[in-house]
């Protein structure tokens, strides 16, 4: 009598635990995405209708990100699942298996939101070997460091949720179009700005400013890793501060996660200077959405730019 | 073209209606005819418009297949994209170009490559060399849309048990009622933390003393069953539970029985304490059997049917530091409570801390501390006590190489302390899962 008891007690506690989800369930949409760039852009999109939750830090690599119990918990409850695609968040996959809800899962579930549909992507590698670093099979996935791009992923994310909370798809295509106008007229005075600069060459760390310099007209002499996610080595530091010198580089653009020491010891020789740009939003504090972000980058690229034009 | 021709007869035949009833009083039954008659054409037009909208659709498709390609001609022939061995100029990844080979699984191939330079002479020949310690096949792929299969194939290449060894083979089938997630076959048992990884995943050249004396040399992995879920609350608190019922005749701490299963409950909660820091604690309970196989099925007198019971607890910080480094600390402890006719020491416990410091891309470095009271000790309670510092060398994500230096002092007095030195080399190609642990 005494464990019937004890049973019926447990089969009472988890029956309440798993129904309270939805007695405690709020009328917001839950969204849960991958970046908080494209947490943003839900914001910006699905408005307050939206509870949005994060998975990576916009302070570390979005590469080696490892999910917790948390991330799982938060994607388990779900509505929607919004993420880059392609193979950029390689945690993505253990994190939905863990989850282990197959209308998230990419590419085939019809809660989940690939906003890489439709964009043309660069370094689409035709083969594939480690030989050539930590490569992405379908191309660069740094997409989202083109405003352009930004709007595309944008419309996905309009065009999903659309399809997913049809009555309120008239509200979503209406955020959509606000910001592609909001991000056309900044894209403007972007491109201005940086137009005195075309052409100019600069190094970046890794591969994540490619659509970005595509976009404002830069030319990448090189990386200060010696292949995608190979850690820099000193004869390819060496190599690359001879190329510096040579074509006189004085920039070498960085984010906050990584090591500081390599892009020092380069700067040092080469005379160049250190950027660190933000890549998603809230990396850092003067980049509280995509604009403000694409802003201060912009800002801090013109004013190096500016100050290597006066030391010419 | 056929489009505006189409709107326009609509339009035509709108205008012409509505002059003729407004001319003519057409009566009402001509009327209904004549909506009915606009009805189907307006359908009729509908279908066209989507027929066109699906040609489009397709040709655009086309377009930008050939757009893709083009543009991966125009590069190599800008020399932008180094072939390496290339045998295709199609892009490898672009899904809708994959082809059959998608349906493949999975394939990846740990190798751990280990060396040894022990102080006991009582080590036979093995310890002291360098031997593949392990080459792991690992297997995946999703089975269809509610399951997956993975597997894990070892070789081992030691001097005295050259081997093939299933360490997982498991069939994971998601959304069970409840939001339960279950599998069946072969996997590592969820005990703590580190009996869940595998030999190369491990900070340290080998598992802790603790695992290794209560569950076996590699932990424990056995056949079985386990469902798994996170509870939900209001909270938003994360709970995972997970119930396992495993074949008996793994662990070393068990019967060895494989009628005798072995029950298994972990928990686990965590806790965001920073931004930057968070922390997870978990809770390991196991029921299983120490009878003897001599007495068959039936207990010896005197000893409880899933006599031995082994409580574990674990607690993991993780600290994240600007620039990419890191620091894990992280403890487990078990005990066990034995009602014990076959071992001397009845209730037996150890403990491991682990403190691993990532301190730049290419570096780890960290110690681990052991202790264990065994159950094998004859006479009084002796303990066993290990210290073990590790150096980890980050070639790449792939590739890895540890030094580290252990100190035993083992429990039995008559036995020496042993310090060894273990320079181990992980590598891995093709894919590779590592589960959210």
């Amino acid at each position: 009598m005494k464990n019937k008891m004890i049973f019926l007690s447990i089969f009472l506690c988890l029956s309440l635990c798993f129904s309270s989800s939805k007695l405690f369930a709020s009328d917001k949409i839950r969204i849960v995405t991958t970046t908080s760039t494209i947490a943003d852009l839900v914001r910006q999109i699905a408005g307050d209708h939206a509870d949005i939750y994060y998975i990576a830090s916009p302070k570390r690599d979005i590469h080696f990100i490892a999910p917790t119990p948390k991330d799982v918990l938060k994607v388990k409850k779900a509505q929607v699942f919004v993420h880059s695609g392609l193979d950029l968040e390689a945690w993505r996959g253990p994190l939905l298996d863990a989850v282990g809800r197959t209308d998230l899962m990419w590419p085939s579930g019809d809660k989940q939101i690939d906003v890489s549909k439709g964009i043309s992507l660069l370094e689409v590698p035709t083969s594939l070997s480690r030989s050539q670093g930590d490569q992405h099979a379908y191309g660069n996935p740094h997409y989202a460091m083109d405003p352009v791009n930004v709007k595309i992923m944008g419309n996905n994310i309009a065009e999903g949720l659309s399809n997913i909370f049809p009555h309120q798809s008239a509200n979503f295509k209406k955020n959509a179009d606000d910001l592609n106008q909001k991000i056309d007229e900044k894209l403007k005075g972007w491109t201005k700005r940086m137009s005195p600069y075309q052409g100019m060459e600069v190094v970046t760390y890794h591969r994540n400013w490619s659509y970005f310099t595509k976009r404002f007209g830069f030319m990448i002499i090189g990386e200060v890793e010696p292949k995608p996610g190979i850690p820099p080595t000193a004869k390819h530091m060496a190599s690359l501060i001879n190329s510096m010198k040579e074509k006189n580089v004085r920039i070498i653009m960085t984010e906050s996660f990584r090591e500081s020491r390599a892009p020092a010891k380069i700067a040092e020789a080469t005379g160049a200077k250190v950027l660190t740009l933000a890549q998603d939003v809230g990396e850092t504090q003067e980049g509280k959405d995509y604009i403000s972000m694409m802003e201060q980058n912009i800002h801090l690229l013109e004013d190096a730019l500016a100050q290597r034009k006066e030391v010419k | 073209m056929r489009l505006l021709s189409s709107v326009f007869l609509i339009f035509l035949i709108c205008l012409f209606c509505s002059t003729q009833v407004s001319a003519d009083q057409i009566p009402g039954d001509a009327i209904q005819k004549e909506l009915s008659f606009l009805r189907q054409s307006v359908l009729g037009l509908q279908d066209t418009v989507h027929d066109l909208n699906s040609t489009v659709k397709n040709q655009n498709e086309v377009i930008e297949k050939q757009a893709v390609r083009i543009d991966v001609l125009e590069r190599i022939k800008e020399g932008a994209v180094p072939q390496v061995g290339a045998t295709t100029l199609t892009p490898v990844g672009t899904p809708k170009l994959a082809g059959v080979s998608g349906f493949n699984p999975d394939i990846g191939l740990v190798a751990s490559i280990q060396g040894n330079l022990t102080q006991n002479k009582a080590d036979k020949e093995g310890n002291n060399a360098v031997a593949l310690k392990e080459l792991e096949l690992n297997l995946a792929h999703v089975v269809d849309p509610f399951s997956r299969l993975d597997a894990v194939i070892s070789f081992n290449d030691n001097l005295e048990d050259q081997n093939v060894n299933i360490e997982e083979g498991y069939y994971t089938r998601w959304g069970l009622p409840l939001g339960f997630t279950g599998q069946v076959g072969k996997f590592r048992s969820k005990i703590g933390k580190q009996n869940v990884l595998h030999l190369d995943q491990l900070e340290t050249v080998d598992y802790p003393i603790v695992i290794r004396d209560f569950f076996g040399e590699e932990g424990l992995a056995s056949s079985g069953a386990r469902l798994q879920n996170m509870i939900p609350n209001p909270w938003d608190i994360p709970a995972e539970i997970t119930a396992e019922i495993l074949r008996g005749n793994n662990g070393t701490s068990f019967s060895g029985v494989s009628r005798r299963p072995i029950f298994n409950v972990h928990a686990k909660t965590y806790f965001d304490l920073t931004d930057d820091a968070n922390l997870e604690l978990g809770w390991t309970t196991l029921f299983g059997d120490e009878n003897p196989p001599i007495n068959g099925i039936r207990p010896p007198e005197g000893q409880d049917c899933y006599g031995v019971k082994v409580f574990g607890g674990d607690m993991t910080f993780n600290w994240f530091l600007p620039e990419g480094k890191k620091v894990k600390f992280q403890n487990e402890i078990y005990f066990q409570n034995r009602t014990n006719l076959v071992h001397v020491n009845d209730d037996p416990w150890g403990f491991y801390s682990l403190l691993d410091y990532r301190f730049s891309q290419k570096f780890s470095a960290g110690v681990r501390f052991d202790f264990l009271q065994p159950l094998d000790v004859v006479g009084e309670h002796r303990q066993t006590i290990g210290i073990s510092p590790y150096l980890t060398f980050w070639q790449s994500e792939f590739a890895d190489f540890q030094l580290q230096y252990s100190r035993l002092e083992p429990a039995n007095g008559s036995d020496k302390v042993d310090n060894a030195l273990f320079l181990k080399a992980n590598v891995l190609i093709g894919a590779h899962k590592h589960p959210v642990q």
